[in-house]
C-alpha cells in the first residue's frame, strides 16, 4: 500500500516539475497578494481630507485649528471662507469631514460656557466616519480641558475645573499601537491558504476525470483511500510551504510579530489543511469539468472568506449566519493563527478551536472519501 | 459586422440558456443568496462587544457603573471575573474583548479627592474593534463621570459650571445614521456583480471547445466581434435580471436609502455588466489553452474585489502604490458609483470620472478579449 | 438579387482546389510536406491515409483554420493564407466530431447556421426545408439533435453545411462510426451534391468509400504519395501482377514464396497470400510448384485483381521505406 501511494506522490511531483507555470502561480501570486493586502486591508483612519472654517478668528480658534491639523488624523483639503464653502466640500466629495468654528468661540470659552464646534460629516463610509468623528471629540476634549485649567490657574477661579471625575485607562493588550496590519496579515496568510489549496485539490482531481487517467489509474490495484491520499498529500505539502513563505513575508515585510509556539501552529494549520483538502476533493466529487470546478469554486469560497470573521465581526452578525460561521474552518483557523502570532498563548487557550477544525476535517474527508467512492461507480 | 449573424448568434445562444432551466436557476439564485449571505455578514457595526468585569470594590458605586456597561448596547457582561488571571484568560482565549477593571478604593477616591480611574484592558488583536471599543468605554465612563459630577454639586448644592468646554455638534450627511450595512450593501452589490457577471460567461466558449461545435464554428465566415456580441447579450439580459435583483435586495429587503434615480442605476449597472461580461469572456477564450487560468482568475477576483474595491476598505487610507494598484479593479469604479447614487443621489454628471473609466475599462478588456480569440486552431 | 451561390460559384477555368508544395510543421513535427494536386469543379475527391498522415491538417488549412509553413492553396480561386474569411464564406464543412449542438432542434441548429452564413432571408425557409428533407429528417424538424441517431445526426449536420450552397465541401472522415447502410445512403447524398456542380474533399479510411470518388489521394507521414482514380491507383500501386496463393501451412509456405525468382512483395492476406511477381502467368506454376516440391499440399496460384487495400498496404510500404532509407542518409553523413 505505501509503495503505490509513493509511486502516485512521484508521479504528481515530476508533474509538477514539469510545469514550470505551475510553481510560478504557486509562489509568485500569494506573495504579491501577502504584500498588497497587508497594505490594503486597513481601517486606520489617517489623514482624512477637511475643510476648516474659523468664523471667530481669534487667538483660541487658530490653536484649535492648529491642534486639528498638528495631529496626522487630519489634513487640509482645500480652503473655505464661507460655510457654503464647506457643504460644498463635503457634498463634491472633495472633503470627507468640514468643521466650523463659529463667531463667539472665544468669548463663550473665556466665560467658562460650553463653546460650540460645529462638525459636518460624509457618513457614506460609517466606520471611517465613526472614527474619525471619535478623534475630532478627542483633540476638541484635550483643547477644552487644557484651556480650563490654564484659564482657572490665570483667574483663581475654579471655573470648570470638575469636581468629580472618573476616568478610563485604558490598555491594549497583545497589539499596543492598535497596528491593524497585525491583525489582517494573519487573516491574509489563513485566506490564501483555503483558496490557493482548495482550488489545486479540485482542479487536480477533476482534470484527472476529465482527461481520462483517473479511470486508468483505478482499474489498476490501488485502492480509492490509498488514491486519495496520493493526490492530496503533495497538496498538503504544497499547503504547508505556502503558508510558511507567505507568513515569512508578512513578518519579515510587515514586522508582526511572533510570540507563541511555532508548533501550535503547525498542529493548526495541519488541522486546517485536511480540512480545505477535504473541501477540495468534495467539489470534485460533484464537479465533472474544469469549468464546473472553477464556478464551484466561486460559489464555495466566498462565504467562506466573508464568514471567517478576516474583517467583519462574528458577534455583528444576525444568529443565523453565526451559526454558519461555526462550519466554516477559516474562522477557526484565523483565530488559532492570530493568537499564536499576537497573543503568544497555546493549546490552553485554543483547544476549542482546534477540536472543531479536528471536527470538520473529519466529518468533511469521511463524507469526501465515500462521496469520491460513489462518484466512480 | 454582420446584425444578421450576431441574431443568430444571440439567438441560437438564448436558446441554450433557456434549454439550461437549472443553470439559469443557479444563475439567479446565487447572487440572490450571496447578497443575503453578505448583506448580514458584512457589518462593521461594534456591537455587543463581550465584556469581562473585576470589580475589587464591588460597592454601590463601582455596581452602578457596570449596571451602566451591561445596560449599553455597545457592550454585553459575558463574564465576572475574580482575579486578574481571570482577567487573562478571558482576554487570551478570546472569548472577551474588553475587560474593565475597578479598582478597590475607587468610591472612596471618589468621594474624597473626587478623581478616581478604571483600568481598561483590551484586546488589541482586532484593532478596529479594540479603537472603538475603547471609545465606547469611554463614553459609558464620561456619562457616569457626568452624573456622579452632577450628584455632587447638588448635594453641595451649587449649580454646575459646564465640564465640557469645547462641545462638538456633529451633524452626518448621506448616511446619517452612521449604518455600515447602508454603505457596504451598494457595495456588496458590485462584490457579486463582479463574481457572478465574470461566472456568467466563463464558460461559454470553454463549453464550445469542449462539445466540439467550436471547431466548425470558427470555419464559417463569422468574425470574432460578432461571436462575443452574440454570445454576451443574452448573458447581458440574465445579468441585468441578477442587477436587479440585487439592488432590489439592496433597497427593499436591507432597506439602504436610494437618493439617486433609477436611469442613472441602470446605466451604470449596464456598463459595470459589459465589463465583467467581457471579463469572464477573456477568461473563457483564453482558458482553453491554459488550466491555470482558472486559478489566477480565482485569485485575480475574489480577494481583491473585495480588499481593493473600496467596498470596505477606504482607498485613500492605502499606500500610493496599493492605490495606483485599485485602479485595475473594475469593481472599484462601481462601488464608488453606487455609494454616490445610493446615499449622494448623484446622477451621470457628478459621476463623469468613474464612468469614463468603466467606459475604457471596457474598451480594452473588449479589445483584448476579441484579439484573444484566434479564428485558428494553432 | 443574384443568389450568392451564382456569384460566389468557382469560374469553370481556375479548379476549385489548387494545392502547391503545401508543408505544415508543428515544432519539430512536420505534419504536411510538399503537398500539390488541383480538384475539378463538381468533382468528389477521397483523401486516404492512415492515422496521423495528415489528411485532417491538410483539411484544416484548406478551410483557413491553421496556418500553412509553406506552400500555396486555393479554394474556390481564392488564396486561405491571405484570404481565410473570404474562403469561409464559400466553404462548408464537416470534421471529424459531430459538432452541431445537442440541445437546440434541428430546425434551431439549420437556422443559427443559415444566419451564421447570412442566407438571405427569403430564402432560409426553402434551404431548410431542401436540408430537412434531404437528410431525411422531415417530421422530426423540433427533435432535440442530441437525441437523433448517429446516421441522422452526420445527414444533418452535412445539410446544416450546405446550406449557403458552397461551391466547396470538405468532409473530415464524415462517415466515422456510423452504420454502412447510412454511410451510402451519405455518399448517394455525395453525389448528388457533385452532380450539382459541388466538389467535394473527403477524407476516410474506409477502403470501400474510397471507390465512390472520382479520385483518389493517397497520404502518408505528410506526403502525398499516389494520385489518381481508384482504377488508376490499382493498376499503377502494385510494380508487378497479383496473384493470389492458397495452400496448407501458409505459415511455412510463406517465407519460401517471399525467397521464390520473380517474387517481388508477398504477404498474407486473410487464408491466402498475396504474392506480387513479375508476370503472373509464368511465376503461378512456378510458385505452385516449388511448394508441392517442399511438400506444402495443395498449392494453387490464380492471377487477381488488386483491391484497394493491396494498392494501400503497398504503396505505405514503400513510401515507410523511402523515408527510412533517406533518414539513414542522412543519418551516415558525417
Amino acid at each position: 500500500m505505501l509503495g503505490r501511494i509513493l509511486h502516485l506522490l512521484i508521479k504528481e511531483f515530476l508533474q509538477l516539475r514539469r510545469d514550470k507555470s505551475a510553481r510560478f502561480r504557486l509562489l509568485i501570486p500569494p506573495i504579491v497578494q501577502m504584500v498588497l493586502f497587508g497594505y490594503a486591508a486597513t481601517f486606520e483612519v489617517f489623514n482624512v481630507s477637511t475643510v476648516i472654517l474659523d468664523q471667530d478668528r481669534s487667538q483660541e480658534s487658530r490653536a484649535l485649528e492648529d491642534a486639528f491639523l498638528r495631529s496626522s488624523r487630519f489634513a487640509l483639503a482645500a480652503p473655505a471662507r464661507r460655510v457654503a464653502d464647506v457643504r460644498d466640500a463635503v457634498e463634491a466629495s472633495d472633503a470627507q469631514l468640514g468643521i466650523v468654528i463659529p463667531a463667539g468661540f472665544a468669548e463663550l470659552l473665556r466665560k467658562g460656557q460650553t463653546a460650540p464646534l460645529q462638525v459636518l460629516v460624509d457618513g457614506t463610509n460609517s466606520n471611517s466616519a465613526l472614527i474619525a468623528l471619535g478623534y475630532v471629540g478627542q483633540i476638541a476634549g484635550d483643547f477644552g480641558q487644557t484651556y480650563a485649567q490654564n484659564l482657572a490657574e490665570r483667574t483663581g477661579r475654579l471655573q470648570g475645573k470638575p469636581i468629580v471625575s472618573v476616568e478610563v485607562a485604558e490598555r491594549y493588550w497583545y497589539n499596543p499601537n492598535l497596528n491593524s496590519r497585525w491583525f489582517f496579515v494573519p487573516g491574509v496568510i489563513g485566506t490564501l491558504t483555503l483558496i490557493t489549496i482548495v482550488n489545486l485539490t479540485a482542479f487536480a482531481i477533476v482534470r484527472e476525470r476529465e482527461v481520462g487517467t483517473l479511470e486508468q489509474i483505478l482499474v489498476t490495484p490501488i485502492r480509492p483511500f490509498e488514491f486519495i491520499i496520493g493526490k492530496t498529500l503533495p497538496f498538503f505539502l504544497i499547503g504547508l510551504l505556502e503558508v510558511s513563505i507567505v507568513a515569512g513575508v508578512g513578518m519579515a515585510w510587515f514586522r508582526v510579530p511572533f510570540r507563541g509556539n511555532p508548533l501550535v501552529l503547525l498542529l493548526g494549520t495541519c488541522l486546517f489543511l485536511f480540512a480545505t483538502l477535504a473541501i477540495g476533493l468534495l467539489i470534485s466529487t460533484i464537479c465533472r469539468t474544469q469549468q464546473q470546478a472553477f464556478s464551484s469554486n466561486f460559489f464555495v469560497l466566498n462565504p467562506m472568506f466573508i464568514l471567517s470573521g478576516f474583517s467583519f465581526p462574528i458577534a455583528s452578525m444576525p444568529p443565523v449566519l453565526q451559526w454558519l460561521t461555526y462550519v466554516d474552518p477559516l474562522r477557526y483557523y484565523l483565530v488559532i493563527i492570530r493568537a499564536t502570532f499576537l497573543k503568544g498563548v497555546g493549546l490552553e487557550a485554543l483547544w476549542p478551536q482546534m477540536l472543531a477544525l479536528a471536527a470538520i476535517a473529519a466529518v468533511l474527508l469521511a463524507a469526501a472519501v465515500l462521496r469520491f467512492r460513489k462518484s466512480l461507480d | 459586422m454582420k446584425l444578421r449573424r450576431i441574431q443568430a448568434i444571440a439567438v441560437k445562444e438564448a436558446l441554450q440558456i433557456v434549454r439550461d432551466p437549472r443553470s439559469l436557476m443557479i444563475a439567479l439564485l446565487v447572487p440572490l443568496m450571496q447578497m443575503v449571505i453578505f448583506g448580514y455578514g458584512v457589518n462593521l457595526d461594534i456591537r455587543h462587544i463581550p465584556l469581562c468585569v473585576l470589580d475589587h470594590e464591588n460597592g454601590q458605586q463601582s455596581r452602578n457603573l457596570v449596571a451602566r456597561f451591561a445596560a449599553s448596547n455597545y457592550f454585553s457582561l459575558r463574564r465576572a471575573a475574580g482575579s486578574d488571571r481571570e482577567v487573562a484568560q478571558a482576554l487570551d482565549e478570546g472569548d472577551c474583548g474588553i475587560a474593565l477593571v475597578i479598582p478597590a478604593d475607587f468610591s472612596q477616591r471618589l468621594n474624597d479627592g473626587g478623581r478616581a480611574t478604571v483600568q481598561a484592558l483590551l484586546d488589541g488583536t482586532d484593532s478596529n474593534t479594540a479603537n472603538i471599543a475603547a471609545g465606547y468605554a469611554k463614553s459609558v465612563v464620561a456619562a457616569f463621570s457626568a452624573a456622579a459630577q452632577l450628584d455632587a454639586v447638588q448635594r453641595r448644592g451649587g449649580t454646575l459650571q459646564t465640564q465640557t468646554p469645547v462641545g462638538v455638534e456633529a451633524r452626518v450627511w448621506f448616511n446619517e445614521a452612521l449604518e455600515s450595512r447602508n454603505f457596504i450593501v451598494p457595495g456588496i452589490v458590485a462584490l457579486v456583480m463582479a463574481i457572478v457577471g465574470a461566472q456568467l460567461t466563463s464558460l461559454t466558449i470553454a463549453r464550445e471547445w469542449e462539445r466540439g461545435t467550436m471547431e466548425l464554428l470558427v470555419s464559417t465566415p463569422v468574425q470574432p466581434m460578432e461571436l462575443m456580441i452574440g454570445k454576451l447579450l443574452p448573458y447581458f439580459a440574465v445579468g441585468l435580471a441578477d442587477a436587479a435583483i440585487c439592488l432590489g435586495l439592496a433597497v427593499f429587503w436591507f432597506e439602504v436609502p436610494f437618493h439617486g434615480t433609477v436611469a442613472t442605476l441602470l446605466f451604470t449597472s449596464s456598463l459595470f455588466l459589459t465589463v465583467v461580461l467581457c471579463i469572464g469572456y477573456l477568461v473563457s477564450v483564453s482558458i482553453r489553452s491554459q488550466v491555470g487560468a482558472s486559478q489566477v482568475a480565482l485569485l485575480a477576483t475574489m480577494l481583491p474585489t473585495t480588499l481593493l474595491s473600496g467596498f470596505s476598505f477606504p482607498i485613500e487610507q492605502m499606500p500610493a502604490a496599493v492605490q495606483a494598484a485599485t485602479f485595475l479593479v473594475s469593481a472599484r469604479y462601481y462601488v464608488e458609483i453606487l455609494k454616490a447614487v445610493f446615499l449622494k443621489g448623484a446622477g451621470v454628471v457628478e459621476l463623469a470620472v468613474p464612468i469614463l473609466c468603466l467606459a475604457l475599462y471596457a474598451a480594452v478588456v473588449v479589445v483584448l478579449a476579441a484579439r484573444a480569440f484566434r479564428k485558428t486552431l494553432d | 438579387m443574384n443568389p450568392p451561390d451564382a456569384a460566389l460559384a468557382t469560374t469553370s477555368a481556375a479548379p476549385a482546389i489548387a494545392v502547391d508544395g503545401l508543408t505544415k510543421r508543428f515544432g519539430a513535427f512536420t505534419a504536411l510536406d510538399g503537398v500539390s494536386f488541383a480538384a475539378g469543379q463538381g468533382e468528389i475527391m477521397g483523401f486516404l491515409g492512415p492515422n496521423g498522415a495528415g489528411k485532417s491538417t491538410l483539411i484544416r488549412i484548406l478551410c483557413g483554420l491553421l496556418h500553412p509553413s509553406a506552400g500555396q492553396a486555393r479554394v474556390a480561386g481564392i488564396d486561405v493564407a491571405r484570404q481565410p474569411e473570404a474562403v469561409r464564406a464559400r466553404i462548408g464543412y464537416m470534421s471529424q466530431k459531430f459538432s452541431l449542438y445537442g440541445d437546440l432542434s434541428v430546425v434551431e441548429n439549420l437556422r443559427f447556421f443559415a444566419g451564421i452564413y447570412s442566407v438571405p432571408r427569403a430564402e432560409m425557409a426553402g434551404r431548410i426545408a431542401y436540408a430537412v428533407a434531404m437528410a431525411g429528417l422531415g417530421g422530426q424538424e423540433n427533435t432535440l439533435v442530441a437525441n437523433l441517431a448517429g446516421g441522422w445526426k452526420q445527414r444533418l449536420a452535412l445539410g446544416a453545411a450546405i446550406l449557403h450552397r458552397p461551391p466547396v465541401l470538405f468532409l473530415d472522415e464524415p462517415t466515422s462510426g456510423v452504420d454502412p447502410e447510412s454511410r451510402r445512403r451519405f455518399w448517394e447524398l455525395i453525389h448528388t451534391l457533385s452532380g450539382d456542380g459541388v466538389t467535394v474533399l473527403v477524407s476516410t479510411h474506409y477502403m470501400d468509400e474510397a471507390e465512390y470518388c472520382h479520385r483518389i489521394a493517397l497520404i502518408a507521414r505528410g506526403r502525398l504519395i499516389a494520385l489518381g482514380t481508384p482504377l488508376e491507383i490499382k493498376r499503377h500501386s502494385l510494380d508487378g501482377e497479383l496473384l493470389a496463393l492458397a495452400c496448407a501451412d501458409l505459415g511455412r509456405a510463406l517465407p519460401l514464396v517471399q525467397g521464390a525468382a520473380g517474387v517481388r512483395d508477398a504477404a498474407l492476406f486473410g487464408s491466402r497470400i498475396h504474392v506480387t511477381v513479375d508476370e503472373a502467368a509464368r511465376r503461378g506454376p512456378e510458385l505452385e510448384a516449388l511448394l508441392a516440391a517442399r511438400g506444402i499440399a495443395g498449392a494453387t496460384a490464380r492471377p487477381i485483381a488488386p483491391t484497394m487495400e493491396d494498392s494501400f498496404v503497398s504503396l505505405v510500404g514503400k513510401a515507410a521505406l523511402n523515408a527510412a532509407t533517406s533518414a539513414n542518409a542522412a543519418g551516415a553523413r558525417p
